[in-house]
């Protein structure tokens, strides 16, 4: 296989990649995904008057390799053959490059935009899908939601009760991240990287620090990496307690809802105890912790999970023992493996539908290096799945927890940043609490950002909500659309 | 039907009684606390590293409507003549009122119109439109109506349909592509009416102030009743803001 194998957080020299014709970078790609790769990105590195330099991102988890190649377009040759009609997982990515470059995926089976709502694609203005027949109705919802939630469309091709196709349109949450980040100084950057989705701060702002400290040679210590461990594990614990309120208001068990309410908070006020936001902002920057915990604040945090940890067992036991609960959470929303596998899912959703994906333990970074974490797997694949699977890893990770603060390392949270390298590149890949967020950054001749490309795990997963509300209920999308709990912001960047 | 109760009794009372007097963790960074007096002449450290421009020197100011709370100034400050407190009560009703200086301890909004106070006062019923929002402002208001800060109980709920509502909440940057939702959401909101910005994007765009993707026109037509700043604002902001506001003693 032509291309340039690196690990995880490993800088190299961007002329190190590969650039292959077309023809070669077809078969080159086809290649990696037969043997089992899974699409991490495919965007522009580069792009000039005359031509554009395409990279392709490829993680292969069984040896932890990262591979990484590419090939150039101009505009009088802006064609390839899609891998989408073979391998699904390309699909949304040939859509966004097509969107960004004009670059056209040729065989691919449904161009549709990805943030851009009014769109030439090809030649041809996009319309959405549309079904046609006796009693088939069409219902539009959004942008704007009957909650306090981020905007979003989503168009549902029903006959009756029964939905057919749900297309989901988005783009409203665009505030051009990535191209804000090239001219940004170095504290403007962290903190559009918290901002790039507000409930996985600190899942953005490590792969941000992590790529910045890579690039600039920069170890951190050990105290340092657990303490950015802690906290990412505490933000999956109150992100997840917050999805199964949500699913247990969904169904209407307003009890459930209210504990599981109650529990986040002391979680997220957890966090706020480390770094003074609930929700991790300041926390990580490149070269360390903006804070270092003090010794009351980690057992203030004890005297807190301790509560999470008593009784969060209690009240899984209720709701997950509760026939009309279950009634609800069965069955519903279906992804089976072999399509959650094609389309590339990743997080806890792909892990509910039985997929072995955690970037922790195959791709480790940072404290997961030394500390593994057991990659836990789900067969059912279904609303119930995905909410079983959030309160199991909140167990998993409650544990974690306890583990490291009875041994926390001592030492400095801050080191000493070096410059960051010129013409390199990284590929920065962390397990938020959705899955696998990935930052891939290349610096120019200064050592100056050149392109930042960030993908969120939703990228992936909101094409697995439109296959799970096939044939499901309309009534019951607010509890699929829940039971994913993916983000807008995070997508439309 | 005995794990019901069970549960419930395991509930405890979290609710946060005193709205008022809650104390917020040690390193919440709420109200900051300037001292110019111990600015050395020449120095720009805070002002160099702000990341949205918040900080203005000559004296010592601060923009809350632009700052993120991050706290770079204070880190930075060679003299620590910044600090931030845990206070927080910092919502205001004019956009003046949120640059702040000196050792003044907190920022009370001024009071709402009588007529706003005779028709809301007693019910606030609320449309919140996300524009841009990066879902930290989204989570702390729903956290607003919780069982910990419980904001029902004063009679200010979040609605689904701008008809039903008395208002709209912004959240974030205001977007292009949310700029025709905005307009329509709002006119769709029986008279009168009002508007709250909820956190540093939706005050001023915040950090993503100058991004060519965002369109503010939407605000600069329509007056503010309400600026709530934090990124995101504590929900007990939100909450004394709007009693504050109200004119609501409680
Ligand atoms: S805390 Fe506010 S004023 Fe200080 S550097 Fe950060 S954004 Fe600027
Ligand atoms: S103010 Fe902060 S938390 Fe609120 S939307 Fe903006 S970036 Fe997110």
């Amino acid at each position: 296989m032509t291309s340039l194998s690196v690990q995880n957080q490993q800088p190299f020299p961007i002329d190190d990649i590969p650039i292959l014709s077309v023809k070669e970078f077809e078969n080159s790609v086809r290649e990696e995904l037969l043997a089992q790769a899974r699409m991490i990105g495919l965007f522009g590195l580069e792009t000039t008057e005359s031509a554009t330099t395409v990279v392709a991102v490829l993680g292969h988890s069984s040896t932890s390799a990262i591979h990484l190649l590419g090939t150039t377009f101009t505009p009088a040759n802006n064609r390839y053959r899609s891998f989408a009609d073979v391998d699904p997982q390309t699909h949304y990515f040939e859509c966004e490059l097509a969107e960004n470059h004009q670059i056209i995926p040729e065989g691919h089976p449904w161009l549709r935009p990805v943030r851009k709502q009014t769109i030439i694609l090809a030649n041809q203005p996009y319309s959405m899908y549309k079904m046609e027949g006796e009693e088939i109705h069409e219902v539009a919802v959004g942008p704007i939601h009957a909650g306090v939630i981020e905007p979003g469309h989503f168009r549902f091709q029903c006959h009756g009760e029964l939905v057919y196709h749900l297309e989901i349109i988005l783009g409203y949450q665009h505030r051009g991240i990535e191209k804000l980040l090239l001219n940004a100084s170095p504290s403007q950057q962290s903190i559009i990287c918290e901002s790039i989705t507000g409930d996985t701060v600190i899942g953005h702002s490590m792969a941000y620090a992590l790529a910045v400290e890579a690039l600039s040679n920069t170890s951190v210590s050990l105290r340092t990496q657990v303490f950015r461990s802690l906290a990412e594990e505490l933000e999956r614990i109150a992100m997840h307690l917050a999805g199964l309120g949500g699913i247990a208001n969904d169904v209407g068990y307003a009890i459930g809802s209210a504990s599981y309410g109650r529990l986040r908070t002391l979680a997220i006020n957890s966090t706020a105890l480390l770094c003074g936001s609930r929700f991790g902002r300041g926390f990580i920057v490149p070269g360390g912790l903006q804070f270092d915990p003090t010794d009351e604040a980690i057992e203030a945090l004890k005297v807190n999970l301790h509560v999470v940890q008593h009784d969060v067992l209690v009240i899984n036991e209720v709701m997950f023992g509760s026939t009309s609960v279950l009634g609800r959470l069965d069955h519903t929303g279906t992804v089976e493996k072999e399509w959650a596998q094609s389309i590339g899912m990743v997080g806890p959703a792909a892990r509910a539908s039985g997929l072995d994906v955690d970037t922790r333990s195959q791709f480790p970074y940072g404290a997961y290096k030394y500390i593994h974490l057991p990659l836990i797997t789900l067969s059912s694949c279904d609303v119930f799945a995905r909410a079983r699977m959030r309160s199991l890893e909140i167990d998993e990770s409650l544990r974690f927890i306890f583990d490291q603060l009875e041994n926390l390392p001592s030492g400095s949270v801050q080191s000493e940043m070096n410059a960051i390298r010129a013409n390199s590149g990284v590929v920065s890949l962390i397990e938020g609490w959705r899955g696998e967020i990935a930052h891939c950054a290349f610096t120019d001749s200064k050592g100056i950002w050149k392109r930042y490309r960030i993908k969120d795990p939703s990228f992936h997963n909101w094409y697995g909500l439109s296959l799970a509300l096939r044939s499901e209920a309309i009534s019951d999308f607010p509890l699929c659309n829940k039971s994913f709990d993916l983000s807008y912001s995070g997508h439309d960047l | 039907m005995i794990e019901s109760i069970q549960l419930r009794i395991m509930q405890g009372d979290p609710i946060v009684h005193d709205v008022h007097h809650a104390t917020l963790p040690p390193l919440f960074r709420g109200m900051p606390e300037l001292h110019p007096e111990k600015c050395p002449d020449g120095c720009k450290e805070c002002v160099n590293i702000c990341p949205t421009g918040a900080l203005q020197l000559h004296p010592l100011r601060i923009d809350l409507g632009l700052c993120v709370f991050c706290p770079a100034c204070e880190r930075s400050c060679p003299e620590k003549a910044i600090h931030f407190t845990r206070e927080y009560h910092i919502s205001c009703s004019s956009r003046n009122q949120l640059i702040v200086g000196g050792t003044q301890s907190s920022i009370t909004p001024e009071i709402a119109s009588k007529k706003i106070r005779d028709y809301f006062g007693k019910s606030l019923k609320l449309r919140q439109i996300s524009a841009g929002g990066c879902n930290g402002c989204e989570l702390e208001i729903n956290a607003t109506s919780n069982v910990n800060f419980d904001m029902g109980r004063f009679g200010i709920e979040f609605v689904a349909s701008p008809r039903h509502a008395d208002g709209v909440v912004i959240t974030g940057p205001l977007t292009k592509t949310m700029a025709q939702a905005t307009e329509l959401c709002f006119d769709a909101v029986p008279a009168p009416k009002v508007i709250i910005l909820v956190g540093t994007c939706a005050i001023s765009g915040g950090i993503f102030k100058g991004s060519p993707e965002i369109d503010r026109t939407f605000l600069g037509s329509h007056s503010i009743d309400l600026y709530i700043p934090g990124c995101p604002p504590h929900p007990l902001t939100f909450l004394t803001g709007i009693l504050d506001w109200l004119d609501r003693k409680v």
